[in-house]
């Protein structure tokens, strides 16, 4: 079982998953961009401005998700100090860095048109820019510190203490009155959104899922190839 | 419709913005980290030149990634 989990194995299993990725990719994106794009019906209220929620909301998830993953390991890895976790948090961090700026700047654009400022201070709005905030401080320690042990102890204390953050975010259009609306989509309990919007919209997530994958797995084999350079001699 | 499709009736600088905006940025990402990956596999490469030839046999005995890396490059060579 753990001989599965070694790196030489664990890296013959990232090249086949770039492989695959990058063969369904380009199909799903532009079945993704014309159902986004063309097929997808204005909003009653919002008009075709409402197009950008199938950048904006996947963006949001991935990177409240990328967090909540980080979260998660960085637990396990002060607990466990299991290593691959340390280099999936590493790899996984700037993918959730750029998912969360993605948000923040496609949510400004949405702002305007629909409520006539790029930007407001409510609730919703400052967690994710406390969020982004955060992830530039999880991959900062990866850039200042040398030593492993203070990196993978300064990181997990940033991401756990940036995980106070996420219910924040998720419930801050709940707690307080804020100019971003309230969840349309729920896991539990029906949403308020039409399928014509939903099914564009989760085409656009897996599209967005995937591009994350494939850059993830890519800087998790550039991670593998480090280690491996570093250890060549005693291979 | 097809002026209609680019206007998006008067919201198109903000929809096509953030899908350029997004859209770009991933790409910049994608080759950021397929260059950086390039060089990695490159670096290791050559550290794998400057073994002995015992210790590269070796090395490529224990090592299914250093297998993978030397039979990407030949593939691409």
């Amino acid at each position: 079982m753990f001989k599965f989990f070694s790196s030489s194995n664990i890296y013959l299993l990232i090249q086949k998953l770039i492989k695959f990725i990058n063969s369904i990719f380009f199909l799903i994106l532009v079945i993704g961009l014309t159902f986004a794009l063309v097929l997808s019906p204005p909003d009653y209220l919002q008009g075709d401005a409402v197009r950008i929620m199938y950048v904006h909301v996947p963006s949001a998830w991935i990177g409240l998700a990328c967090f909540s993953v980080i979260t998660l390991l960085s637990v396990l890895n002060f607990i466990f100090k299991i290593k691959n976790f340390y280099f999936i948090n590493k790899s996984l961090a700037p993918v959730g860095l750029l998912f969360t700026c993605l948000a923040i700047v496609t949510g400004s654009l949405w702002g305007q048109p629909t409520w006539g400022t790029w930007w407001a201070w409510d609730a919703r709005l400052t967690s994710m820019l406390v969020l982004m905030l955060f992830y530039f401080l999880y991959i900062l320690t990866f850039k200042l510190f040398k030593s492993k042990e203070l990196i993978i102890k300064v990181s997990s204390a940033i991401a756990i203490l940036g995980s106070v953050n996420l219910p924040i975010i998720k419930y801050s259009v709940e707690w307080w009155s804020t100019l971003h609306q309230p969840a349309s989509i729920k896991i539990t309990g029906s949403s308020s959104i039409h399928s014509d919007m939903m099914l564009p919209l989760m085409v656009m997530l897996l599209v967005f899922l995937l591009y994350a994958a494939l850059i993830f797995l890519m800087k998790y084999k550039t991670e593998i190839i480090r280690i491996k350079k570093k250890n060549i001699k005693r291979d | 419709m097809i002026s209609n499709f680019i206007t998006m009736n008067g919201y198109g600088l903000y929809v096509w913005l953030s899908f350029s905006i997004a859209f770009i940025s991933c790409a910049v990402v994608y080759i950021k980290t397929k260059k950086t990956l390039k060089k990695y596999e490159q670096e290791f490469l050559v550290e794998l030149q400057t073994l002995t030839l015992e210790e590269k046999n070796k090395a490529l005995e224990n090592s299914k990634v250093a297998q993978q890396i030397l039979a990407i490059s030949s593939k691409a060579n």
